[in-house]
């Protein structure tokens, strides 16, 4: 999904690549919240997300060189908006303690009916199934390109996203209605 | 057939029919539960994509320009660091050189010349692993957390090893503790910049597109 291409995409890539700050500070504002909207979705708290935003761009501006323009920016920039945001999760060591929170706030069966907000429901998922379930059914992303982005296997992203869907299904008590 | 599972209802779903594909598409269309339940499947998929993009709460804008302003200053300023080291060393060389043409081991070989040498060859293997990260490019590629954080402690050895070459010439040492000094940091150098190379070889992946 490319839905943020850049006017003058091309001049304006030319002069942030000689450090022009109008030209930084336009990327900036066409991306800024596409970029925190994808960390947000990744990042377990806002101030995570917000951290990614500023590394995202830090390293846009630094590595714009490296842009080939064979793809969009957008394109370029949400690979590494994705990638800041998986550094963050591993870092932060959250997945063990992701996994084990997963298990301990899944509602009791009785409580189902009781249909949680979509919003809500992404938010009790793992971070691991939320950055699955928002880069493959959100973005657009392939099982293989997350496996790549997550350094696990296509297998993994596809249960994964399985595992979610049934669990959202669930918890917005869409089964009481099949 | 039993009813299709949410993995075979997602495969459904990407474009292009899988071999294999073809038992579970027939019970689809004849299955009125799998067709209600790929089509709840559908809908919420819809709703994921129109739920609203949250926003930062502040402009970040300036802090960014900030830090990418004061990475280019710290980049030219360790340029000039380095520099300062390879004239350091070649200072030193200079030094073991003409000392060697005095001194001479028991063994009749001018020690002076034989460390000026090996150091000569560390300096060369530190120039082309350097050379090497250059041509690797290490900052357009992205890291793990755990393997950036590895690459940083090596760069700050890096760093302290450089701090202590440049201090070297100015302690009053002997020529022989010089030279054992500086042999001694430039082996520590190579063995980082190894270090770091083989970070950079086997676990990075390129971000440039």
């Amino acid at each position: 999904m490319d839905v943020y291409r850049l006017a003058q995409e091309e001049a304006l890539v030319a002069r942030a690549r000689r450090g022009d700050a109008s030209a930084q500070e336009a990327i900036y504002r066409a991306f800024e919240t596409p970029v925190y909207g994808l960390a947000r979705r990744i990042c377990r708290t806002r101030e995570d997300a917000e951290d990614v935003l500023q590394e995202t761009f830090f390293e846009v501006f630094r590595s714009i060189q490296r842009f080939r323009g064979e793809g969009s920016l957008w394109g370029w920039v949400r690979t590494i908006t994705a990638s800041k945001a998986f550094m963050r999760l591993r870092r932060n060591r959250y997945r063990d303690a992701d996994e084990l929170d997963e298990r301990v706030t899944e509602p009791p069966r009785d409580r189902t009916a009781l249909r949680m907000d979509l919003e809500a429901a992404l938010e009790r998922l793992s971070e691991t199934a939320r950055a699955v379930v928002w880069l493959h059914d959100v973005e657009g992303y392939t099982h293989d390109e997350i496996a790549r982005l997550m350094d696990r296997t296509p297998s993994f992203s596809k249960s994964q996203l399985a595992r979610a869907h049934q669990r959202l299904r669930r918890w917005l008590g869409e089964e009481v209605q099949a | 057939m039993s009813h299709l599972t949410m993995e075979q209802l997602l495969e459904l779903r990407a474009p292009g029919l899988e071999p294999g594909q073809e038992m579970v598409r027939t019970h689809l269309d004849e299955c009125p539960a799998c067709r209600a339940e790929a089509d709840r499947l559908a809908q919420r998929i819809a709703r994921l994509r129109a739920l609203p993009t949250p926003r930062p709460s502040r402009d970040r804008f300036q802090e960014v320009r900030a830090r990418y302003v004061a990475e280019g200053r710290g980049r030219r300023l360790r340029a000039l660091a380095l520099g300062a080291v390879a004239l350091a060393a070649a200072v030193a060389l200079a030094v073991v050189v003409t000392d060697g043409r005095t001194a001479e081991r028991q063994d009749g070989r001018p020690t002076g010349l034989a460390a000026a040498d090996e150091l000569q060859g560390v300096m060369t293997r530190s120039q082309e692993l350097e050379a090497a990260l250059r041509a690797y490019n290490p900052d357009g590629r992205m890291l793990d957390g755990r393997t950036a954080g590895i690459a940083l402690r090596i760069e700050d050895g890096l760093g302290a090893v450089d701090r202590q070459l440049e201090m070297l010439n100015m302690m009053q040492l002997g020529a022989q503790d010089l030279r054992r000094e500086q042999l001694r940091l430039w082996r520590e150098r190579v063995g980082l910049l190894d270090a770091l190379v083989d970070v950079h070889l086997t676990r990075a992946s390129y971000a440039g597109m």
